[in-house]
Protein backbone atom coordinates (compact mmCIF):
# COMPACT_ATOMS: atom_id res chain seq x y z
CA UNK A 1 0.00 0.00 0.00
CA UNK A 2 1.52 3.28 -0.97
CA UNK A 3 1.88 6.30 1.85
CA UNK A 4 -0.70 8.19 0.31
CA UNK A 5 -3.32 5.48 0.43
CA UNK A 6 -2.45 3.88 3.92
CA UNK A 7 -2.77 8.09 5.25
CA UNK A 8 -6.37 8.06 3.21
CA UNK A 9 -6.98 4.51 4.78
CA UNK A 10 -6.75 5.76 8.31
CA UNK A 11 -8.68 8.80 7.58
CA UNK A 12 -11.42 7.16 6.77
CA UNK A 13 -11.21 4.60 9.77
CA UNK A 14 -11.17 7.45 12.14
CA UNK A 15 -13.99 9.73 10.30
CA UNK A 16 -16.24 5.95 10.97
CA UNK A 17 -14.97 5.82 13.98
CA UNK A 18 -16.09 9.60 14.96
CA UNK A 19 -19.34 9.15 13.51
CA UNK A 20 -20.31 6.31 15.59
CA UNK A 21 -18.58 7.81 18.48
CA UNK A 22 -21.18 10.64 17.37
CA UNK A 23 -24.49 8.14 16.49
CA UNK A 24 -23.91 6.53 20.20
CA UNK A 25 -23.70 9.74 21.77
CA UNK A 26 -26.56 10.58 20.31
CA UNK A 27 -28.88 8.66 21.09
CA UNK A 28 -32.09 9.67 23.14
CA UNK A 29 -32.09 6.44 25.69
CA UNK A 30 -29.13 5.42 27.84
CA UNK A 31 -27.09 3.50 26.21
CA UNK A 32 -23.76 1.13 27.62
CA UNK A 33 -21.75 -0.77 25.94
CA UNK A 34 -19.71 -3.44 27.09
CA UNK A 35 -16.54 -5.68 25.64
CA UNK A 36 -16.92 -9.65 25.61
CA UNK A 37 -15.72 -9.33 29.57
CA UNK A 38 -18.14 -7.15 30.57
CA UNK A 39 -16.04 -4.41 31.17
CA UNK A 40 -17.79 -1.04 29.73
CA UNK A 41 -16.09 0.57 26.77
CA UNK A 42 -18.89 3.17 26.34
CA UNK A 43 -21.55 5.11 28.24
CA UNK A 44 -23.62 8.15 26.36
CA UNK A 45 -24.54 11.30 28.05
CA UNK A 46 -28.12 10.40 28.89
CA UNK A 47 -27.10 7.29 30.06
CA UNK A 48 -24.61 9.33 32.23
CA UNK A 49 -27.48 11.56 33.28
CA UNK A 50 -29.71 9.15 33.98
CA UNK A 51 -27.69 7.17 36.66
CA UNK A 52 -25.34 10.03 37.92
CA UNK A 53 -22.11 8.79 36.23
CA UNK A 54 -19.26 10.65 34.80
CA UNK A 55 -17.15 8.26 32.06
CA UNK A 56 -14.09 8.34 33.77
CA UNK A 57 -16.00 6.22 36.96
CA UNK A 58 -17.68 3.91 34.20
CA UNK A 59 -15.24 3.20 31.60
CA UNK A 60 -13.27 0.22 31.73
CA UNK A 61 -15.31 -1.00 35.16
CA UNK A 62 -17.43 -4.64 35.63
CA UNK A 63 -20.88 -3.66 34.13
CA UNK A 64 -22.62 -5.36 37.20
CA UNK A 65 -20.04 -4.11 39.86
CA UNK A 66 -20.59 -0.21 38.63
CA UNK A 67 -24.29 -0.94 37.71
CA UNK A 68 -25.84 -3.23 39.99
CA UNK A 69 -29.19 -4.08 39.39
CA UNK A 70 -32.77 -4.91 41.30
CA UNK A 71 -36.12 -6.36 40.21
CA UNK A 72 -38.50 -3.64 39.49
CA UNK A 73 -40.34 -4.82 43.18
CA UNK A 74 -37.31 -4.30 44.75
CA UNK A 75 -36.45 -7.71 45.84
CA UNK A 76 -32.70 -8.35 45.08
CA UNK A 77 -32.10 -9.91 41.55
CA UNK A 78 -29.28 -12.68 41.31
CA UNK A 79 -26.51 -11.95 38.64
CA UNK A 80 -27.54 -15.09 36.60
CA UNK A 81 -31.28 -13.38 36.19
CA UNK A 82 -29.75 -10.33 34.66
CA UNK A 83 -30.72 -9.58 31.23
CA UNK A 84 -27.36 -8.76 30.04
CA UNK A 85 -26.48 -12.23 31.46
CA UNK A 86 -29.60 -14.13 29.75
CA UNK A 87 -28.52 -12.36 26.78
CA UNK A 88 -25.12 -13.76 26.50
CA UNK A 89 -27.01 -17.44 27.49
CA UNK A 90 -29.68 -17.18 24.68
CA UNK A 91 -28.01 -15.03 22.39
CA UNK A 92 -31.15 -13.34 21.91
CA UNK A 93 -32.16 -9.33 22.72
CA UNK A 94 -33.73 -9.44 25.87
CA UNK A 95 -35.96 -6.65 27.10
CA UNK A 96 -36.78 -6.38 30.87
CA UNK A 97 -37.98 -3.84 33.44
CA UNK A 98 -35.89 -3.32 36.45
CA UNK A 99 -34.12 -1.23 38.25
CA UNK A 100 -30.55 0.19 38.59
CA UNK A 101 -29.20 0.93 42.24
CA UNK A 102 -27.11 4.08 41.71
CA UNK A 103 -24.00 4.84 43.67
CA UNK A 104 -25.79 6.73 46.34
CA UNK A 105 -27.94 3.54 47.20
CA UNK A 106 -31.05 5.04 45.73
CA UNK A 107 -32.61 3.55 42.83
CA UNK A 108 -34.84 3.98 39.82
CA UNK A 109 -36.91 2.23 37.30
CA UNK A 110 -35.47 1.47 33.79
CA UNK A 111 -37.08 -0.30 30.93
CA UNK A 112 -33.63 -1.72 29.41
CA UNK A 113 -33.51 -3.71 26.12
CA UNK A 114 -29.65 -5.62 25.74
CA UNK A 115 -28.72 -6.83 22.90
CA UNK A 116 -25.23 -8.47 21.65
CA UNK A 117 -22.81 -7.07 19.49
CA UNK A 118 -21.48 -9.30 16.75
CA UNK A 119 -18.74 -8.94 14.51
CA UNK A 120 -17.56 -11.04 12.05
CA UNK A 121 -20.02 -13.67 13.85
CA UNK A 122 -18.26 -13.83 16.91
CA UNK A 123 -19.90 -11.54 20.14
CA UNK A 124 -17.46 -8.74 21.11
CA UNK A 125 -19.15 -7.62 23.43
CA UNK A 126 -23.24 -5.94 24.39
CA UNK A 127 -24.72 -2.88 24.11
CA UNK A 128 -27.63 -1.97 27.21
CA UNK A 129 -30.07 0.66 26.18
CA UNK A 130 -32.67 2.19 28.66
CA UNK A 131 -34.76 4.72 29.36
CA UNK A 132 -36.17 5.66 33.27
CA UNK A 133 -39.76 4.87 33.40
CA UNK A 134 -40.18 6.78 36.78
CA UNK A 135 -43.38 9.20 35.49
CA UNK A 136 -44.68 6.27 33.88
CA UNK A 137 -44.75 4.00 36.49
CA UNK A 138 -46.50 6.80 38.48
CA UNK A 139 -49.06 7.20 35.76
CA UNK A 140 -49.65 3.62 36.09
CA UNK A 141 -49.79 3.42 39.71
CA UNK A 142 -52.34 6.75 39.89
CA UNK A 143 -54.25 4.71 37.06
CA UNK A 144 -54.24 1.31 38.63
CA UNK A 145 -55.36 3.50 42.19
CA UNK A 146 -58.17 5.12 40.22
CA UNK A 147 -59.48 1.67 38.78
CA UNK A 148 -59.20 0.08 42.15
CA UNK A 149 -61.28 2.58 44.12
CA UNK A 150 -63.46 3.16 40.97
CA UNK A 151 -64.43 -0.65 40.83
CA UNK A 152 -65.12 -0.32 44.41
CA UNK A 153 -66.99 2.17 44.56
CA UNK A 154 -69.15 0.99 41.54
CA UNK A 155 -69.83 -2.75 43.54
CA UNK A 156 -71.06 -1.18 46.20
CA UNK A 157 -74.47 0.02 44.41
CA UNK A 158 -74.45 -2.60 41.98
CA UNK A 159 -74.74 -5.17 44.98
CA UNK A 160 -78.24 -3.19 45.71
CA UNK A 161 -79.07 -3.38 42.18
CA UNK A 162 -78.31 -7.06 41.89
CA UNK A 163 -80.05 -7.77 44.99
CA UNK A 164 -83.23 -6.14 44.30
CA UNK A 165 -83.70 -7.03 40.60
CA UNK A 166 -83.80 -10.33 41.88
CA UNK A 167 -85.99 -10.16 44.54
CA UNK A 168 -88.65 -8.19 42.24
CA UNK A 169 -87.54 -10.80 39.74
CA UNK A 170 -88.60 -13.96 42.60
CA UNK A 171 -91.85 -11.90 43.48
CA UNK A 172 -90.59 -10.17 46.48
CA UNK A 173 -92.64 -7.48 46.61
CA UNK A 174 -95.34 -8.93 44.80
CA UNK A 175 -96.44 -10.58 41.54
CA UNK A 176 -95.38 -9.02 37.90
CA UNK A 177 -96.80 -8.63 35.14
CA UNK A 178 -96.24 -10.48 32.10
CA UNK A 179 -94.61 -6.96 30.10
CA UNK A 180 -92.33 -6.39 32.73
CA UNK A 181 -90.65 -9.53 33.12
CA UNK A 182 -88.26 -9.65 29.99
CA UNK A 183 -87.33 -5.62 30.57
CA UNK A 184 -86.46 -7.03 34.35
CA UNK A 185 -84.49 -9.75 32.72
CA UNK A 186 -82.31 -7.55 30.78
CA UNK A 187 -81.50 -5.30 33.77
CA UNK A 188 -80.08 -8.48 35.70
CA UNK A 189 -78.20 -9.54 32.24
CA UNK A 190 -76.52 -6.39 32.40
CA UNK A 191 -76.09 -6.06 36.20
CA UNK A 192 -74.06 -9.04 36.00
CA UNK A 193 -72.24 -7.90 33.18
CA UNK A 194 -71.48 -4.78 34.63
CA UNK A 195 -70.13 -7.00 37.66
CA UNK A 196 -67.44 -9.51 35.61
CA UNK A 197 -66.34 -6.36 34.31
CA UNK A 198 -65.66 -4.63 37.84
CA UNK A 199 -63.78 -7.73 38.61
CA UNK A 200 -61.95 -7.70 35.19
CA UNK A 201 -61.00 -4.32 36.28
CA UNK A 202 -60.53 -5.05 40.28
CA UNK A 203 -58.22 -8.17 38.92
CA UNK A 204 -56.02 -5.75 36.73
CA UNK A 205 -55.68 -3.18 39.76
CA UNK A 206 -54.11 -6.08 41.78
CA UNK A 207 -52.12 -7.79 39.22
CA UNK A 208 -50.54 -4.21 38.07
CA UNK A 209 -50.04 -3.69 41.86
CA UNK A 210 -48.63 -6.60 42.93
CA UNK A 211 -50.91 -7.12 45.94
CA UNK A 212 -52.69 -10.46 44.91
CA UNK A 213 -52.86 -12.30 47.83
CA UNK A 214 -52.02 -15.90 47.08
CA UNK A 215 -53.25 -19.15 49.65
CA UNK A 216 -51.72 -22.22 48.43
CA UNK A 217 -52.55 -25.30 49.17
CA UNK A 218 -52.10 -28.91 47.18
CA UNK A 219 -54.97 -29.60 44.87
CA UNK A 220 -55.49 -32.06 41.62
CA UNK A 221 -54.95 -29.90 38.71
CA UNK A 222 -57.82 -32.69 37.16
CA UNK A 223 -60.24 -31.52 39.89
CA UNK A 224 -60.08 -27.97 39.20
CA UNK A 225 -61.13 -28.39 35.74
CA UNK A 226 -63.67 -30.57 36.39
CA UNK A 227 -65.05 -27.53 38.74
CA UNK A 228 -64.38 -24.95 36.27
CA UNK A 229 -66.36 -27.12 33.33
CA UNK A 230 -69.61 -27.62 36.04
CA UNK A 231 -69.57 -23.49 36.15
CA UNK A 232 -69.37 -23.22 32.73
CA UNK A 233 -71.52 -26.46 30.91
CA UNK A 234 -74.78 -24.14 30.91
CA UNK A 235 -72.96 -21.44 28.65
CA UNK A 236 -71.52 -24.37 26.36
CA UNK A 237 -75.08 -26.07 25.96
CA UNK A 238 -76.64 -22.64 25.21
CA UNK A 239 -74.39 -22.44 22.12
CA UNK A 240 -74.10 -25.71 20.88
CA UNK A 241 -70.89 -26.27 21.95
CA UNK A 242 -69.47 -29.52 22.94
CA UNK A 243 -66.76 -29.78 26.61
CA UNK A 244 -64.58 -32.69 26.49
CA UNK A 245 -61.92 -33.25 29.12
CA UNK A 246 -59.10 -35.90 29.37
CA UNK A 247 -58.17 -36.86 31.99
CA UNK A 248 -54.67 -38.07 32.96
CA UNK A 249 -54.50 -40.96 34.22
CA UNK A 250 -53.38 -40.30 37.64
CA UNK A 251 -53.94 -37.42 40.03
CA UNK A 252 -52.04 -34.66 38.94
CA UNK A 253 -51.26 -32.64 42.00
CA UNK A 254 -50.09 -28.63 42.45
CA UNK A 255 -49.56 -26.89 45.01
CA UNK A 256 -51.03 -23.32 44.00
CA UNK A 257 -53.93 -20.82 44.61
CA UNK A 258 -56.88 -22.62 43.58
CA UNK A 259 -59.03 -19.81 43.02
CA UNK A 260 -56.65 -17.60 40.91
CA UNK A 261 -56.04 -20.91 39.32
CA UNK A 262 -60.06 -21.36 38.80
CA UNK A 263 -60.42 -18.07 37.51
CA UNK A 264 -57.28 -18.82 34.61
CA UNK A 265 -59.03 -22.01 33.44
CA UNK A 266 -62.67 -20.16 33.34
CA UNK A 267 -61.14 -17.76 31.61
CA UNK A 268 -59.95 -19.86 28.67
CA UNK A 269 -62.67 -22.17 28.58
CA UNK A 270 -65.52 -19.50 28.57
CA UNK A 271 -62.66 -17.92 25.59
CA UNK A 272 -62.91 -21.05 23.61
CA UNK A 273 -66.76 -21.43 23.74
CA UNK A 274 -66.70 -17.93 23.23
CA UNK A 275 -65.17 -18.47 19.82
CA UNK A 276 -66.33 -21.62 18.99
CA UNK A 277 -69.12 -21.67 16.59
CA UNK A 278 -72.05 -24.28 17.37
CA UNK A 279 -71.25 -27.97 17.25
CA UNK A 280 -67.70 -27.02 17.64
CA UNK A 281 -65.54 -28.86 20.35
CA UNK A 282 -63.50 -27.64 23.69
CA UNK A 283 -61.25 -30.37 24.62
CA UNK A 284 -59.32 -29.25 27.98
CA UNK A 285 -56.26 -31.88 28.40
CA UNK A 286 -53.94 -32.09 31.95
CA UNK A 287 -51.13 -33.69 31.85
CA UNK A 288 -48.61 -34.45 34.38
CA UNK A 289 -45.03 -33.49 34.35
CA UNK A 290 -41.79 -33.80 36.02
CA UNK A 291 -42.23 -30.02 37.04
CA UNK A 292 -45.67 -28.78 36.21
CA UNK A 293 -48.43 -29.48 35.28
CA UNK A 294 -49.79 -28.16 31.72
CA UNK A 295 -53.42 -28.13 30.97
CA UNK A 296 -54.10 -27.04 27.24
CA UNK A 297 -57.94 -25.44 26.45
CA UNK A 298 -58.39 -26.72 22.54
CA UNK A 299 -61.10 -25.53 20.48
CA UNK A 300 -62.00 -25.76 17.00
CA UNK A 301 -63.17 -22.09 16.87
CA UNK A 302 -62.44 -19.19 14.78
CA UNK A 303 -58.36 -19.26 15.86
CA UNK A 304 -56.14 -16.34 15.43
CA UNK A 305 -54.62 -14.72 12.76
CA UNK A 306 -51.03 -14.95 12.57
CA UNK A 307 -50.39 -11.41 11.97
CA UNK A 308 -51.77 -10.60 15.59
CA UNK A 309 -50.29 -13.41 17.45
CA UNK A 310 -47.55 -11.10 18.97
CA UNK A 311 -50.76 -8.69 20.59
CA UNK A 312 -52.76 -11.31 21.60
CA UNK A 313 -51.95 -10.91 25.28
CA UNK A 314 -51.83 -6.98 25.28
CA UNK A 315 -54.18 -4.88 27.20
CA UNK A 316 -57.86 -4.14 24.96
CA UNK A 317 -56.38 -5.94 22.19
CA UNK A 318 -58.85 -8.19 20.17
CA UNK A 319 -58.12 -10.36 17.01
CA UNK A 320 -59.92 -8.06 14.24
CA UNK A 321 -62.10 -12.32 13.46
CA UNK A 322 -62.80 -12.00 17.51
CA UNK A 323 -64.30 -9.13 17.17
CA UNK A 324 -66.58 -9.71 13.78
CA UNK A 325 -67.52 -12.18 15.31
CA UNK A 326 -68.79 -11.26 19.12
CA UNK A 327 -68.80 -7.61 19.16
CA UNK A 328 -69.58 -7.78 22.78
CA UNK A 329 -65.42 -8.11 24.83
CA UNK A 330 -63.06 -5.87 26.25
CA UNK A 331 -59.85 -7.36 25.35
CA UNK A 332 -58.98 -7.93 28.49
CA UNK A 333 -59.46 -11.53 29.51
CA UNK A 334 -55.95 -12.70 28.06
CA UNK A 335 -54.41 -9.68 29.62
CA UNK A 336 -56.24 -10.84 33.20
CA UNK A 337 -55.05 -14.73 32.56
CA UNK A 338 -51.12 -13.68 31.63
CA UNK A 339 -51.14 -11.80 34.70
CA UNK A 340 -52.64 -14.41 36.79
CA UNK A 341 -50.50 -16.98 35.31
CA UNK A 342 -47.41 -15.16 35.89
CA UNK A 343 -48.51 -14.59 39.35
CA UNK A 344 -48.76 -18.40 40.26
CA UNK A 345 -45.03 -18.49 38.56
CA UNK A 346 -46.65 -20.47 35.15
CA UNK A 347 -46.25 -19.94 31.60
CA UNK A 348 -48.92 -19.00 28.48
CA UNK A 349 -48.07 -19.76 25.01
CA UNK A 350 -50.60 -20.84 22.28
CA UNK A 351 -50.75 -22.10 18.92
CA UNK A 352 -53.79 -20.72 16.36
CA UNK A 353 -54.58 -20.17 12.96
CA UNK A 354 -57.05 -18.03 11.74
CA UNK A 355 -60.23 -20.47 10.97
CA UNK A 356 -57.99 -23.58 12.23
CA UNK A 357 -58.70 -23.42 16.31
CA UNK A 358 -56.68 -22.23 18.68
CA UNK A 359 -54.90 -24.18 21.50
CA UNK A 360 -53.99 -22.15 25.07
CA UNK A 361 -51.19 -23.97 26.97
CA UNK A 362 -50.61 -23.05 30.83
CA UNK A 363 -48.03 -24.96 32.67
CA UNK A 364 -48.33 -24.46 36.48
CA UNK A 365 -45.40 -25.57 38.62
CA UNK A 366 -45.95 -27.93 41.11
CA UNK A 367 -44.40 -26.34 43.45
CA UNK A 368 -44.76 -22.65 44.45
CA UNK A 369 -41.52 -22.31 44.99
CA UNK A 370 -40.24 -20.19 41.80
CA UNK A 371 -37.45 -21.88 40.10
CA UNK A 372 -33.47 -21.19 41.63
CA UNK A 373 -30.40 -19.98 40.17
CA UNK A 374 -29.05 -23.36 39.18
CA UNK A 375 -32.28 -23.92 37.20
CA UNK A 376 -31.79 -20.91 35.02
CA UNK A 377 -28.19 -21.08 34.09
CA UNK B 1 -20.24 -39.99 16.70
CA UNK B 2 -19.03 -41.67 19.79
CA UNK B 3 -15.75 -39.52 19.57
CA UNK B 4 -18.53 -36.52 19.12
CA UNK B 5 -19.98 -37.67 22.40
CA UNK B 6 -16.75 -37.74 24.24
CA UNK B 7 -16.08 -33.83 23.09
CA UNK B 8 -19.26 -32.90 24.64
CA UNK B 9 -18.76 -34.97 27.68
CA UNK B 10 -15.28 -33.20 28.23
CA UNK B 11 -16.66 -29.59 27.85
CA UNK B 12 -18.89 -30.47 30.87
CA UNK B 13 -15.83 -31.96 32.68
CA UNK B 14 -14.09 -28.93 32.52
CA UNK B 15 -16.82 -26.07 32.99
CA UNK B 16 -17.93 -28.28 36.23
CA UNK B 17 -14.59 -27.31 37.74
CA UNK B 18 -15.42 -23.63 37.08
CA UNK B 19 -19.67 -23.84 37.27
CA UNK B 20 -20.04 -26.52 39.52
CA UNK B 21 -23.26 -28.41 39.05
CA UNK B 22 -24.92 -26.41 36.83
CA UNK B 23 -22.40 -26.90 34.16
CA UNK B 24 -24.03 -29.76 32.19
CA UNK B 25 -27.31 -27.55 31.74
CA UNK B 26 -24.97 -24.31 30.76
CA UNK B 27 -23.37 -25.95 28.59
CA UNK B 28 -26.13 -27.66 26.87
CA UNK B 29 -27.90 -24.17 26.84
CA UNK B 30 -24.87 -22.66 25.45
CA UNK B 31 -24.46 -25.45 22.25
CA UNK B 32 -28.52 -25.76 21.58
CA UNK B 33 -29.10 -21.35 21.80
CA UNK B 34 -25.68 -20.63 19.72
CA UNK B 35 -24.76 -23.34 17.63
CA UNK B 36 -28.54 -25.01 17.17
CA UNK B 37 -27.31 -28.37 17.16
CA UNK B 38 -28.25 -30.98 19.69
CA UNK B 39 -25.29 -31.44 22.51
CA UNK B 40 -23.91 -35.06 21.47
CA UNK B 41 -23.76 -33.27 18.09
CA UNK B 42 -20.96 -30.92 19.15
CA UNK B 43 -17.83 -30.64 17.07
CA UNK B 44 -14.33 -29.44 17.41
CA UNK B 45 -14.91 -26.89 14.65
CA UNK B 46 -18.15 -25.08 16.92
CA UNK B 47 -15.73 -25.33 19.87
CA UNK B 48 -14.30 -21.76 17.82
CA UNK B 49 -17.70 -20.11 18.23
CA UNK B 50 -18.80 -21.85 21.58
CA UNK B 51 -15.75 -20.67 23.27
CA UNK B 52 -16.53 -16.89 22.55
CA UNK B 53 -20.31 -16.90 23.95
CA UNK B 54 -18.77 -18.79 26.88
CA UNK B 55 -16.25 -15.96 27.27
CA UNK B 56 -18.85 -13.25 27.32
CA UNK B 57 -21.31 -14.81 29.47
CA UNK B 58 -19.00 -16.37 32.16
CA UNK B 59 -17.71 -13.02 32.03
CA UNK B 60 -20.54 -11.36 33.59
CA UNK B 61 -20.83 -13.86 36.31
CA UNK B 62 -17.82 -13.37 37.88
CA UNK B 63 -15.36 -10.28 37.82
CA UNK B 64 -12.03 -12.79 37.73
CA UNK B 65 -10.94 -12.14 34.27
CA UNK B 66 -8.20 -14.49 34.98
CA UNK B 67 -10.26 -17.62 35.93
CA UNK B 68 -12.66 -16.64 32.73
CA UNK B 69 -9.40 -16.43 30.47
CA UNK B 70 -8.07 -19.92 32.55
CA UNK B 71 -11.18 -21.33 31.81
CA UNK B 72 -11.38 -20.83 27.91
CA UNK B 73 -7.73 -22.03 27.50
CA UNK B 74 -8.88 -25.41 29.33
CA UNK B 75 -11.74 -25.53 26.62
CA UNK B 76 -9.37 -24.23 23.78
CA UNK B 77 -6.84 -27.28 24.46
CA UNK B 78 -9.74 -29.34 23.35
CA UNK B 79 -9.15 -28.58 19.74
CA UNK B 80 -7.16 -30.85 18.53
CA UNK B 81 -4.40 -29.61 20.95
CA UNK B 82 -4.22 -26.16 19.96
CA UNK B 83 -4.47 -22.86 21.34
CA UNK B 84 -7.59 -20.72 20.47
CA UNK B 85 -6.87 -17.24 20.25
CA UNK B 86 -9.09 -14.54 20.14
CA UNK B 87 -8.93 -12.42 17.13
CA UNK B 88 -8.41 -8.48 17.50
Amino acid sequence: MLPHDAGHSSQKVAEVQAESEAIFRSIGDGAIATDEFGHITRINPMAQRILGLKPKEALGQWFPRILPIMREDKTPLALIERPIVQMFLTGKSVTAKVRYILKDGSSVPVSITVSPIILNGRPVGAIEVFRDITEEQEIDRMKSEFISLASHQLRTPLSTIKTYTHMLADGYFGPLAAPQTAPLQTVITAANTMNELISVLLNIARIESGSIAISTSEYDAAQLVTDVIKQLQITADARGVRLRFIRPAAPANLCTDSLIAKEILANLISNAIKYTPTLGTVTIRVRDLQHSVRIAVHDTGIGIPRQVHDKIFAKFFRAPNAVREETVGTGLGLYVVQGLVTTLHGKIWFRSAEDAGSTFYVSLPKSSVSPGRTADL
Amino acid sequence: MGREQRLYDKVVRITDVYLGPAASRFIDRQVRNHLHKAPEELSENDLYGLIDWIRAAVSLLTEDSDMVEEYTEELAKLINGKQHTRQA
